[in-house]
C-alpha cells in the first residue's frame, strides 16, 4: 500500500515536472505572472544571496590560507578558492538559499490557494493551473537561479580576495590571476550547468508539494516543510551525481 | 440538463455518495439540503468535473463528462457559474482584478471597458465602494457578493451554482443575497443552491433534495417538503416554523 502510494506520487511528480515545462510553448503565455515571479525569486533574493556568498567566500579563504600557509603553499589560495566556489560551493549555496526562500514561498502560496478553493476557481474559469501557476515558477527559477549563482560566485570571490589580501597579506594581482587561470571552459561549464538543474528541481518539488496540500493549516505546514526538506536533500544528492557525471564527461580522472 | 446516473463517490475509504441518481432540468431552481459533511459540495464539484466519480455517469446536456480530459471539460464548465463556499476570491488580487479576471482571460476589452464592466457588476451586487479593497479587507457578506459578481463576469452561464451562499451571514445580509440570487435567475436561468439553511432555501428554490448518509432521502417541491414525515427533515422544518413565528411576533 505504502509503496503503491509512493509510486503514484512519483508518477504525479514526473507528470507535473514534464508538463510544466512542455506547456510553456503553448498559448496563452502568462508573461505578467512570469515577470512577477522573476522579480520575487530573483530581485527579491539578491540581498540574502549577497550576504551568504560574501561570508562563505571569506570563511573559505580564511580557512584555506591558514591551512595552506602552514604547508607553505599560500600562493595556491586563489586557485583553490576559485575552483571550489565556481564548481561546487557557489551553485550549492545559492540553490540552498533559493530553496529556503523561494521554494517555501511557492509551496505555501500554492498550498493556501488549494485550501481556499482558488485553484478550483481557476479550473472553473477554464484556466489551466499548471500553465498559469506552475510554468511561470519553473521558468523563472530556471532563469533566475543561474543569474543569482553567478552573482553569488562573484561576491564570494571578492570576499575571498578581501581575506587573502588584507588578512593573509597575499598579492591581490596574483589572487586575481590565479582566479583567471581557474576560469577555464570546463570549470565554468561545470559550474553553470548545475544551477539550471537545481532551479528546475526546486521549482518542480515546491509546486508539487504546494499543490498536493490537504488538511488545513497543519497540512500547509507539512507541505511547506516537505518542499524545503526534499529540495535540500535533492540539491545535495543531485550535486554529487552531477559532479560525477561532469567530471566524467569533461574527461577528468579522479 | 444535468443527469446523475447511479453515481458513487468516495474519499479514500470514506463513501460520500452512494448510488445517487437525479435529473435537473434546464431552468429549475433546486436546493440541495443536508447536514454539514454530507457531500453537498461534492455534488457541485462532480457537476463541474473537478473530481471524478468512482462509478456511475454524469451527463451534462447529453454529454457524458466522466471521462473527459481537462481541456474538453473547459467547454462544459463554461455552461455554469459557481460561487464557492468560501467565495474563493484570489487573495493576491484586489476586488477589481478578481472581478476582471475572466474578462481579461477571455475578452479583448480595453482597460476602460473592463473598468466600466467591473463597476457595473459590482453595482448589481451592491458593493461598488469596495472596488479597490483586497479580499481580506472585506466583510463576510461583501466577500460573498464580490464572489457572485465575479461569477457573473464568467461569460454567459446557463445555470448558476451556489455553495452555501448565505451561510455565516446575518439575516439581513442573507436576505439581500437571496434576493440577488433570485433576481439573477429571473430570466429563466436555472440554479442549484447548496445549503443547510432551509429558511433561505424556501425563499429561492422550487424543488428540494435532502441528502443524508450518501443517499437522496427526499426529492420534491415545497408542498411535499412541508408535509414530509422524514424525521431528519422535520428537525429542519421546526427551524423554519420557529423563525416564521419569530418574524410574526416581531412584526
Ligand atoms: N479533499 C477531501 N479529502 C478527504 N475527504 C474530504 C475532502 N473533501 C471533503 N471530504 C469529506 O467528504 C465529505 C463530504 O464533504 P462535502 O464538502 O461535500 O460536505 P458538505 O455537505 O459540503 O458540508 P458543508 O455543509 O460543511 O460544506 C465530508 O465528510 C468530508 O469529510
Ligand atoms: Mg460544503
Amino acid at each position: 500500500m505504502k509503496i503503491k502510494e509512493l509510486i503514484s506520487e512519483l508518477q504525479d511528480f514526473y507528470l507535473l515536472s514534464a508538463r510544466g515545462l512542455l506547456v510553456a510553448v503553448k498559448k496563452p503565455f502568462y508573461l505578467k505572472d512570469m515577470i512577477e515571479q522573476m522579480d520575487y525569486a530573483g530581485a527579491g533574493s539578491f540581498v540574502i544571496i549577497f550576504l551568504v556568498s560574501i561570508f562563505t567566500g571569506m570563511a573559505l579563504s580564511l580557512q584555506l590560507s591558514a591551512e595552506l600557509s602552514s604547508l607553505g603553499l599560500k600562493m595556491y589560495t586563489g586557485k583553490v578558492v576559485g575552483i571550489s566556489i565556481i564548481r561546487e560551493i557557489g551553485p550549492v549555496t545559492a540553490a540552498l538559499v533559493y530553496a529556503g526562500r523561494v521554494g517555501s514561498g511557492i509551496a505555501s502560496e500554492l498550498g493556501s490557494m488549494i485550501l481556499g478553493h482558488q485553484i478550483d476557481s481557476l479550473r472553473v474559469f477554464g484556466v489551466d493551473p499548471l500553465k498559469k501557476l506552475v510554468t511561470p515558477r519553473i521558468l523563472s527559477s530556471i532563469i533566475m537561479l543561474p543569474v543569482l549563482t553567478i552573482i553569488g560566485d562573484v561576491v564570494s570571490l571578492c570576499g575571498g580576495y578581501y581575506i587573502a589580501v588584507f588578512v593573509s597579506h597575499q598579492s591581490g594581482t596574483f589572487y586575481w590571476s590565479s582566479i583567471r587561470d581557474v576560469l577555464t571552459f570546463e570549470n565554468v561549464f561545470a559550474g553553470s550547468v548545475k544551477p539550471f538543474i537545481f532551479g528546475y528541481l526546486i521549482a518542480c518539488i515546491s509546486c508539487y508539494m504546494g499543490l498536493s496540500t490537504k488538511g488545513g493549516s497543519k497540512g500547509l505546514r507539512k507541505s511547506t516543510t516537505r518542499a524545503v526538506v526534499v529540495s535540500i536533500v535533492m540539491i545535495i544528492v543531485s550535486d554529487f551525481i552531477l559532479t560525477r557525471i561532469l567530471l566524467y564527461v569533461l574527461g577528468f580522472s579522479v | 440538463m444535468i443527469v446523475f446516473d447511479k453515481v458513487w463517490f468516495s474519499y479514500g475509504i470514506h463513501h460520500v455518495l452512494k448510488d445517487i441518481s437525479f435529473t435537473v432540468g434546464e431552468n429549475e431552481r433546486i436546493a440541495i439540503l443536508g447536514e454539514s459533511g454530507e457531500g453537498k459540495t461534492t455534488i457541485l464539484k462532480l457537476i463541474l468535473g473537478l473530481i471524478r466519480p468512482d462509478a456511475g455517469k454524469i451527463i451534462i446536456d447529453g454529454e457524458d463528462i466522466t471521462n473527459k480530459t481537462e481541456d474538453e471539460l473547459r467547454e462544459v464548465r463554461m455552461k455554469f457559474s459557481i460561487v464557492f463556499q468560501e467565495g474563493a476570491l484570489f487573495d493576491s488580487l484586489n476586488v477589481k482584478e478578481n472581478v476582471a479576471f475572466c474578462l481579461r482571460e477571455y475578452s479583448k476589452l480595453s482597460e476602460d471597458e473592463i473598468d466600466h464592466k467591473v463597476r457595473e457588476l459590482l453595482r448589481i451586487v451592491g458593493v461598488e465602494q469596495a472596488i479597490e479593497l483586497m479580499p481580506d479587507e472585506l466583510s463576510g457578506g461583501m466577500h460573498r457578493r464580490v464572489a457572485i459578481a465575479r461569477s457573473l463576469a464568467a461569460c454567459k452561464p446557463k445555470m448558476f451554482l451556489y455553495d452555501e451562499a448565505t451561510t455565516g451571514l446575518d439575516p439581513v445580509n442573507a436576505d439581500i443575497i437571496c434576493k440577488l440570487i433570485l433576481d439573477l435567475s429571473k430570466n429563466g436561468r436555472g440554479l442549484i443552491l447548496v445549503t443547510h439553511k432551509i429558511f433561505d432555501a424556501v425563499k429561492i428554490a422550487e424543488r428540494f433534495m435532502f441528502l443524508k448518509d450518501g443517499i437522496i432521502l427526499f426529492d420534491g417541491d415545497k408542498e411535499e417538503l412541508v408535509h414530509s414525515t422524514v424525521p431528519d427533515i422535520q428537525i429542519y422544518l421546526n427551524e423554519v416554523s420557529f423563525s416564521g413565528k419569530a418574524n410574526k411576533s416581531g412584526g
